[in-house]
C-alpha cells in the first residue's frame, strides 16, 4: 500500500478525533517548544560570545603576563627584568608566527576637552596594537611607526571618549581637536568606532526613552551595565614613546624605555592552526629576555570559551530536561491515543485484511498515524517554541539574543519524527497481529 | 479446472485443553463456473469451511489448493495477496468502512493490489454502477439500506475481478424481497462466467445453485443438485 493512501486514511482518522488527537500531541508540542527555545538560548549565548570574542581580539588574541615564580626560584627572581620593550623586540624578532606584538604602558589620568575633564586609563602602545585589539577607526587613522618614532603628541580615542569631551561635536568631527592628558596637549588623531552588543545596538535602535533608560537604572538592569565594550570604548591611546617620556620617566629615572617595566604585552597569532608552536616561539624568545626565569605566561581566550561553555551547558541541562520529560509523555500519550484508537479500530483493520491487508500495510498505517500527530505536535511546537522565545526575549533579556537557527527547527521536527515512530511501533505491531477471523468477529 | 481443491482438511481447536474438531477430514473440489450452495446445521463447521476457502485461515492439517495456489503452509502474506487478487467475499454482516463512502469502500481492495489512484477511482466507479448505486456514490454505508450495503460489498468483492466469489450467508441479514434480488445477483454473476460459493441456511437460496454440498460435524455427508434432486 503506497505511503499516500495511509497518510490520507491517517489524516482522516486523526481529523475525525480532533480535540482528543490535539491533547495526544501536547507532549510533543511542549517539548519541541522547549527544545527550540533552549537551543535559540545557548545558540545565541554561542553566537553572541563569539561575535564579542571577535570584537575584543578574537582567539588569536594573546596576553602575555606575570606569572608567580615557584619558591625553590625566589633567589634567581632578580635575575629577570620582568615584562619590558625588549620582550616586544625578541618576539618581534624571533617568533615569525606571532603576526602583531605591542608593550603596553598604562596610567589613569585626568583627561580633558577644555571644558570637560574624565579620569581615565591612558595607553602608550605600538601601531600593531590596532590589530590585535580589533579596534576599528571611524574617522582620522591610528598611531604610526612615525608618531612612536618621535615620541609625537597624538591620541587615538574611544567613540564615548569623544562623546563625553565633546558633547556638541559628532565623535568623527573630533579628529584634529586638542585633548589635555594631564594638562599636557594631545592632538585627537583618530577615533574608534562605538562597539556595542546586540542588545544595546536593538535598544539604541528601537529608541529606549530616557525614562525607559532610568527606570531601568534603578531595577539594575540597564544594558549598559556591566558592558563588556567599556574598555575599548573608553579607551585613550597614545604611543608608546610618548607615554614613557612625557608620563613615566620621572617615576622611573633608573630606566630607559627599553627597560620600565611595562603593564600589559599583547600578541596576535598569525594562523589558529599554529598556535602552540606560535607560543612556543613567544616562550623561547622570551626565556632570552627574563634570562631563564620562568616569571611569565600566557593568558589567552580559551577561559571564555569555558565561561561560555559553563552559561550554556546550565541552559542545555534544564532546557533539555524539559524537553526531554515532554517528549517522553507525548510520546506515552501518541502511544496510548493509538491504542485506543485500535481497539475502536479492530473490525475496521479485520476488514481490511479480508480484502487483502497485509500485517506491514496495517502496520504502516498505524505508524504513519502516529508519524503524522506527532509531526503536527512539531509544528505546533516550533510555533509555541518562537512563542517562548519572544517571551524570554521580552521578561528577561539576557546578553545575546536568542535566535531560532534552520538547524534547530529542523532537529526539533526530526526529534518529534522519531518520537512519533517510536510512540507507534507497539500499537501498530499489536495491530498488525490481530487475526482477520477474530478481529471481522469483534464487536 | 479446479478452482477448490481440499484433500482430508482438518480445522481443530484447542479450547481450555479440549480439542474441537470443527473440520474433520474434508475433500472437496470446486471447478470453473460452478455455483455451489455450502449447507448443514448450526456449528457444522459450515464458516470454519469458508474461512479456510476465503483464505482467511489455514487448516490444522490437510491439503488445499485455492486457485491453483497451494495455501496448506501458506504465510499471512501469501494468504492476504490470493485474498487481493483471485478472491471476492461477501459477508452476512456486509462489513464495510463506516468512515468512508461507497466508492471509497470499493476502493479498498485496489488499495492493497498498488492499483494508482485514479485508476482506482475509475475502477470502483464503474463496479458501483454496475451493482446500480450511480445516485449513492458519495453515501455513507449508514445512509444505505441492508440490500444497499450488501450491493456495495459485493462491488468490493468484483473489483480486482476475482476468479471466485464466496459469500458467507448474504443474505442472511435482508428481509426476503431483498435477499431474493442479492440472490439474483449471484445468479446473474454466474451466468456471467463466474464461479460462486455460498454458505445459507436458507433452503431457497440453496436451491437455485447447481450443486448443494451438506456439511455435518465437521464432514461433507451429502452433496447433490438441486435441480435433479427435486
Ligand atoms: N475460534 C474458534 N475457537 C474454538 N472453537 C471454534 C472456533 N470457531 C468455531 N469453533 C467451533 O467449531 C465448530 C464449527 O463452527 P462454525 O462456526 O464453523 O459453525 P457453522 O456451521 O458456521 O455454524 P452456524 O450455522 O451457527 O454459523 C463449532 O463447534 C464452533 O464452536
Ligand atoms: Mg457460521
Amino acid at each position: 500500500m503506497n505511503l499516500f493512501i495511509s497518510l490520507e486514511t491517517g489524516l482522516r482518522e486523526i481529523f475525525s478525533h480532533k480535540f482528543r488527537s490535539f491533547l495526544s500531541m501536547l507532549g510533543i508540542v511542549l517539548g519541541v517548544g522547549s527544545l527550540i527555545a533552549t537551543m535559540a538560548i545557548t545558540g545565541g549565548i554561542e553566537r553572541g560570545t563569539r561575535a564579542f570574542m571577535e570584537q575584543i581580539g578574537g582567539l588569536e588574541m594573546v596576553n602575555v603576563v606575570n606569572k608567580e615564580i615557584s619558591n625553590d626560584l625566589q633567589d634567581f627572581w632578580n635575575l629577570s627584568p620582568g615584562r619590558t620593550l625588549q620582550d616586544a623586540y625578541a618576539i618581534k624578532q624571533a617568533a615569525p608566527l606571532v603576526s602583531h606584538v605591542s608593550p603596553q604602558l598604562d596610567l589613569g589620568l585626568p583627561v580633558s576637552s577644555g571644558g570637560q575633564t574624565m579620569r581615565v586609563r591612558v595607553s602608550g602602545v605600538w601601531p600593531d596594537f590596532l590589530e590585535i585589539a580589533r579596534h576599528q577607526i571611524a574617522a582620522g587613522r591610528f598611531i604610526g611607526d612615525l608618531d612612536v618614532d618621535r615620541g609625537q603628541r597624538c591620541a587615538v580615542i574611544g567613540n564615548t571618549i569623544a562623546a563625553t569631551l565633546w558633547p556638541n561635536l559628532a565623535p568623527a568631527d573630533t579628529v584634529g581637536q586638542t585633548i589635555y592628558l594631564n594638562d599636557s596637549p594631545f592632538t585627537v588623531v583618530g577615533v574608534f568606532t562605538l562597539y556595542e552588543r546586540d542588545r544595546d545596538r536593538l535598544a539604541r535602535e528601537r529608541g529606549l526613552s530616557k525614562v525607559e533608560e532610568d527606570r531601568r537604572e534603578r531595577r539594575g538592569t540597564r544594558p549598559n551595565r556591566g558592558d563588556p565594550f567599556r574598555g575599548k570604548n573608553e579607551a585613550v591611546l597614545i604611543p608608546f614613546t610618548t607615554m614613557f617620556y612625557e608620563f613615566k620617566s620621572a617615576a622611573f629615572p633608573d630606566n630607559s624605555s627599553d627597560t620600565v617595566p611595562i603593564e600589559n604585552l599583547t600578541i596576535r597569532i598569525g594562523n589558529l592552526k599554529s598556535f602552540e608552536q606560535a607560543l612556543g616561539e613567544v616562550r623561547k624568545a622570551l626565556e632570552i629576555t627574563h634570562r631563564g626565569v620562568d616569571d611569565f605566561g600566557f593568558d589567552t581566550r580559551e577561559d571564555w570559551f569555558d565561561q561560555m561553555e559553563q552559561r550554556m551547558r546550565s541552559t542545555r541541562t534544564s532546557g533539555g530536561l524539559i524537553a526531554g520529560i515532554s517528549l517522553l509523555v507525548g510520546a506515552i500519550g501518541i502511544t496510548n491515543i493509538m491504542l485506543a484508537s485500535i481497539t475502536e479500530r479492530v473490525r475496521e483493520i479485520g476488514i481490511r485484511r479480508a480484502v487483502g491487508a497485509r500485517a506491514r500495510d496495517i502496520f504502516l498505517q498505524i505508524i504513519v498515524e502516529s508519524v503524522s500527530i506527532a509531526l503536527m505536535g512539531g509544528v505546533i511546537g516550533v510555533v509555541v517554541g518562537f512563542g517562548i522565545v519572544q517571551l524570554l526575549t521580552l521578561l528577561a533579556p539576557g546578553d545575546s539574543e536568542p535566535f531560532i537557527s534552520a538547524a534547530s527547527i529542523g532537529l526539533s521536527i526530526g526529534f518529534a519524527a522519531v518520537v512519533g515512530v517510536l510512540s507507534g511501533i507497539y500499537p501498530a505491531v499489536q495491530a498488525s497481529r490481530l487475526d482477520p477471523i477474530q478481529a471481522l468477529r469483534y464487536e | 479446472m479446479a478452482l477448490v481443491l481440499l484433500q482430508d482438511v482438518k480445522k481443530y481447536y484447542f479450547l481450555g485443553g479440549q480439542e474441537i474438531r470443527a473440520l474433520d477430514g474434508v475433500n472437496l473440489r470446486i471447478d470453473e463456473g460452478e455455483f455451489v450452495a455450502i449447507t448443514g446445521p448450526s456449528g457444522s463447521g459450515k464458516s470454519t469451511l469458508m474461512h479456510l476457502l476465503g483464505c482467511l485461515d489455514t487448516p490444522t492439517a490437510g491439503r488445499m489448493e485455492i486457485c491453483g495456489h497451494d495455501l496448506s503452509q501458506a504465510t499471512s502474506d501469501q494468504l492476504s495477496l490470493v485474498r487481493n487478487r483471485e478472491i471476492g467475499f461477501v459477508f452476512q454482516s456486509f462489513n464495510l468502512l463506516s468512515r468512508l463512502n461507497v466508492v471509497e469502500n470499493v476502493e479498498v481492495p485496489l488499495i492493497y493490489s498498488g492499483v494508482p489512484g485514479r485508476k482506482r477511482r475509475e475502477k470502483a466507479e464503474s463496479l458501483v454502477r454496475r451493482v446500480g448505486l450511480e445516485q449513492r456514490m458519495r453515501n455513507r454505508p449508514t445512509q444505505l439500506s441492508g440490500g444497499q450495503c450488501q450491493r456495495v460489498a459485493i462491488a468490493r468483492a468484483l473489483v480486482n475481478d476475482p476468479r471466485i466469489l464466496f459469500g458467507d450467508e448474504p443474505t442472511g441479514n435482508l428481509d426476503s424481497h431483498t435477499g431474493e434480488l442479492i440472490l439474483h445477483m449471484f445468479t446473474e454473476l454466474h451466468q456471467a462466467g463466474r464461479t460462486v460459493v455460498l454458505v445459507t441456511h436458507d433452503p431457497d437460496v440453496a436451491a437455485v445453485t447447481h450443486r448443494v454440498i451438506e456439511i455435518r460435524d465437521g464432514r461433507v455427508q451429502r452433496e447433490y443438485d438441486p435441480r435433479v434432486a427435486a
